[in-house]
């Protein structure tokens, strides 16, 4: 590894640990799902410093798109007109702290214990085409039965969120459902 | 090319795009004046929002707001780098290019939405929230015609992307991509008929409370995610700096004007469509044709 | 010379931006400024250094005048087109005449702003938040737990129920009334759920009504050549297009209709066909009013008619009916068959001017003026479109209101004046 990738991994992974920490600090849920965003692509600048572009690419193309559905969603479910109003980011303090201290002595454990493999990747390989053949060879059976499952979820959720909705065409105007349930259900 | 001359070599190309994009739009606009008029208005009109000062909302997110602009600059920036404008001239032809540029376009959508969620005012957030949506319907099909063309090259860099279409461009082997592209980068840049979070009915949109300096970077900045998008479809789809007799260069220059002027041109040709119609046409269909592109693409290199 | 005397010295020969402000009788005077190459009309005050304030304000409706003006970015510069003076606005430039000197006024005051150091005009109200802050806790948010607490001293979100069964936040708002992207003066009152009307009222008009001549109201009271009111008839019809298009963002299109309403003779008609065509081509029917706004149950001039119904109070008139008047219709009653239906409205009309010749219609005490059926004793039709408003809107999106407004030619000055019985 040389001094430039060591330095780019420190520079990056200190970025990545403090916009983690300002996802908390923040008062705004969309500052929090940004700063989320950012600790993300920091993880995946890491990934494109380690060589390994796709993936470090991949990783920050899809959280852009996955942390603006994140802030729309947490947006319309909290009591806060669009969510305008400053909020408090972090509720059930001691849970919080506990699960927070537990997985950091978890996690700093298995790093400092664990054996890991010493393989290094023999210079000019491809990591984009290596990942395909994992991902079409040994893995198939797990990536693929994810994948299957992701895609039901998808098809499901359109469905649900199809224009046929429970209280008639999405179209046909905002009309309140009556309150008495209709003879047989629907 | 060292680090400052990449810095001055894309600031250089995205500036006289846009300088190019606001040329092109008073002439398609049918405005009235002479040549000289014409060439200086971008001027006369940057100058204008540089002694205009900024404005201020009630309790706007204000760091939010100030950053919006520049990563929509940073990003036209970051897209454009992966481009070799000739056989040896490209910022950073690296082995995932095409992936950098897809991730570039579509965190747009994140500086949109922060431009207009920032001000806190109403029909800024309502269009912020129409460009998520817009955003999340033209994302896929785009993603997808733009990896499309790292098949027949076996390779996501650009520079091997232009090398495979020695002979035979994309456009023509893979026909459904490049209407495709032309489409979907129309709304990543939210210009012409996809101007749904800019239109007129929200009163400019997320543009609506920038004033001032702020308005120049963004207006600058979406000029510059559109000349990314022209540049970087000449290389996937026309074949790039490929051509004969002339330059290398020239070639890159010719084709990326081309798509920059239809891109600009659709922006006077059709009527802002309306955001709901947007969705179903990039659901049901653009994502069909982006996959069929897909399989038959995948099927002929078989 | 320094940098911003540099930046003046070129912006100073920029299209002005401008920010207009339409007050009663002043509609198609500011229109018309859309045509003037030296101007920009711009949607937002943010945008504009110029704000020109144009026809006349009932007593007490300025507050709203100085909000706005105080949303124009400095240097900024106030232009009072007309001699009445508007209380609270002092300091404007006070232009009266025709349309160059309002356009002369303008350049000049933007020159003065761009080669000048000034900020311009200073505030007109104090700058202070409409409620006070009284955030309390760590974050400001206005109580304990998560999003406990008033902090703006105002109440949390009103919660209403949407169409797909859950409870949501609604936003009560003001839009209007000099908002650029529904007609002057119109001011709504709505409740907004998402971008989804949940409620709406029309609010008052803040506008002052002028005494102006009209040939279909003169029909009302005596013959008047059929060739005057159809160009009448066309010229508005052309001046509405004009507008819808300006909606849907085509600029150079609806510049085009503006011209054409302006050179509405009866040989026009070819040049109204071009039109159409060139407006299909757009794709405006297809990608932005079809399907929007289906009304079948007004019985209101070419709203009724673009629903297939040929009702038309000219049918009834002797002087028409020598002349061979139809109604022509259209199916599908959305807000496309509306536009259709004024274009091919526009070509008969012309049509109609070109053979009318000496022939004169009116003075029973009935006309059909642009709008609908205009009788004496009844309220106009555009006090009629003004009332079925609400209900046309609710439970629309934003962009979609917006585009109905326009498609039925809504014009609170017009739905003002009474006809004498």
């Amino acid at each position: 590894m040389s001094a430039l990738q060591t330095f780019g991994i420190v520079i990056f992974g200190v970025g990545a640990v403090v916009s983690g920490w300002l996802v908390f600090r923040t008062d705004s849920m969309v500052r929090a799902a940004y700063w989320l965003m950012a600790s993300f692509v920091a993880v995946g600048a890491i990934l494109v410093t380690l060589d390994s572009q796709f993936l470090g690419l991949i990783l920050i193309l899809m959280m852009a798109g996955e942390m603006t559905i994140m802030a729309i969603f947490m947006v319309m479910f909290m009591m806060n007109p669009a969510g305008l109003n400053p909020m408090v980011m972090v509720h059930q303090h001691r849970t919080a702290i506990a699960a927070g201290v537990g997985s950091f002595l978890l996690l700093a454990t298995v790093a400092l214990v664990a054996d890991f493999p010493a393989d290094p990747v023999p210079l000019g390989a491809d990591p984009t085409a290596e990942l395909g053949f994992e991902l079409l060879g040994r893995s198939m059976l797990v990536f693929e039965s994810a994948g299957v499952a992701l895609l039901a979820v998808m098809i499901g959720a359109v469905a649900v969120a199809g224009k046929w909705g429970r209280f008639g065409d999405a179209d046909a105007g905002s009309v309140e459902p009556e309150l008495e349930p209709e003879e047989g259900g629907s | 090319m060292n680090p400052v001359q990449a810095v001055l070599f894309i600031g250089v190309v995205l500036g006289l795009g846009a300088y190019l994009v606001a040329v092109l739009d008073r002439v398609f606009a049918g405005a009235p004046g002479g040549l000289r008029s014409g060439l200086m208005w971008p001027i006369r009109r940057t100058a204008f929002l540089l002694v205009q000062r900024r404005s201020e909302t009630e309790r706007p997110d204000a760091e939010a707001w100030a950053l919006a602009p520049a990563l929509l600059a940073a990003l036209a920036a970051v897209g454009l780098t992966a481009v070799p404008f000739t056989p040896s001239l490209a910022v950073a032809d690296v082995s995932a290019g095409i992936v950098l540029f897809g991730a570039a376009m579509i965190i747009v959508m994140v500086a949109v939405f922060l431009q207009g969620w920032s001000p806190n005012s109403i029909f800024p957030l309502i269009a912020a929230y129409r460009f998520a949506a817009m955003a999340l319907s033209f994302g896929i099909p785009f993603s997808l015609v733009v990896l499309t063309t790292a098949i027949p090259a076996e390779s996501l860099s650009v520079g091997a992307v232009v090398a495979s279409q020695e002979g035979l461009w994309n456009v023509v082997r893979q026909p459904l991509g490049l209407p495709v592209y032309l489409v979907t980068g129309a709304a990543v840049a939210f210009w012409g008929p996809f101007r749904i979070p800019e239109g007129t009915d929200l009163a400019g949109g997320t543009a609506l409370e920038a004033s001032g300096p702020t308005l120049a970077v963004w207006r600058i900045a979406r000029a510059g995610v559109l000349v990314t998008l022209s540049v970087m479809g000449a290389a996937i789809f026309l074949g790039g700096h490929l051509g004969p007799v002339l330059p290398g260069w020239a070639w890159t220059s010719v084709k990326s004007v081309a798509l920059l002027t239809l891109f600009v041109w659709s922006g006077h040709a059709f009527a802002r469509m309306r955001v709901e119609r947007f969705v179903w046409f990039g659901w049901v269909i653009l994502l069909p044709i982006a996959l069929v592109d897909v399989f038959a693409s995948g099927i002929v290199a078989l | 010379m320094g940098l911003r005397a540099l930046l003046g010295r070129l912006a100073a020969g920029a299209e002005v931006p401008v920010f207009p402000v339409v007050g009663g009788g002043a509609r198609s005077q500011i229109q018309d400024l859309r045509l003037r190459s030296e101007l920009m009309l711009v949607d937002s005050p943010r945008h504009a250094a110029v704000m020109i304030v144009a026809g006349s304000f009932p007593p007490g409706e300025v507050e709203g005048l100085l909000q706005v003006h105080d949303q124009l970015a400095r240097p900024r510069r106030t232009i009072r087109w007309g001699a009445e003076p508007v209380p609270g606005l002092d300091d404007a430039l006070v232009v009266s005449g025709d349309e160059n000197r309002v356009v002369a006024a303008a350049v000049d005051a933007f020159v003065d702003l761009m080669t000048g150091s000034g900020p311009g005009e200073p505030p007109l109200l104090p700058d202070v938040d409409p409620v006070e802050w009284r955030g309390v806790g760590p974050y400001g948010q206005g109580g304990m737990g998560m999003t406990g607490g008033t902090p703006y001293g105002r109440p949390m979100a009103e919660r209403g129920p949407a169409r797909d069964g859950l409870e949501l936040d609604q936003v009560p708002i003001t839009i209007g009334p000099w908002l650029p992207s529904l007609p002057p003066g119109l001011r709504l009152h709505v409740v907004l759920q998402g971008d989804v009307i949940q409620a709406l009222e029309v609010g008052p008009a803040p506008l002052r009504l002028l005494d102006r001549v009209d040939p279909f109201r003169q029909a009302l009271v005596e013959p008047v050549p059929i060739a005057e009111l159809e160009l009448a008839r066309a010229r508005h019809h052309l001046r509405w297009i004009a507008e819808v298009l300006r909606i849907v963002d085509l600029a150079g299109l609806s510049r085009r209709a503006l011209v054409l309403s302006h050179r509405a003779r009866p040989e026009a008609g070819a040049e109204v066909r071009r039109l159409e065509a060139a407006i299909a081509r757009s794709g405006l029917f297809v990608m932005a009013l079809r399907g929007v706004g289906r009304i079948s149950d007004l019985p209101v001039g070419w709203v009724a008619r673009a629903a297939g119904s040929a009702v038309d109070a000219r049918s009834e008139d002797p002087g028409y009916r020598s002349l061979g008047f139809r109604p022509v219709t259209t199916e599908g009653a959305d807000a496309a068959a509306r536009v259709r239906q004024r274009l091919a409205e526009t070509v008969q009309s012309l049509e109609l001017a070109a053979s009318a010749g000496e022939a004169r219609a009116g003075g029973h005490g009935v006309m059909e003026d642009p709008r609908g059926r205009l009788e004496v004793g009844s309220p106009p039709p555009a006090a009629t479109l003004l009332e079925a408003l609400p209900d046309v809107l609710v439970g629309q999106e934003w962009g979609d209101a917006v585009s109905i407004v326009h498609s039925l030619d809504i014009d609170v000055e017009a739905a003002l004046r009474e006809v004498p019985a």
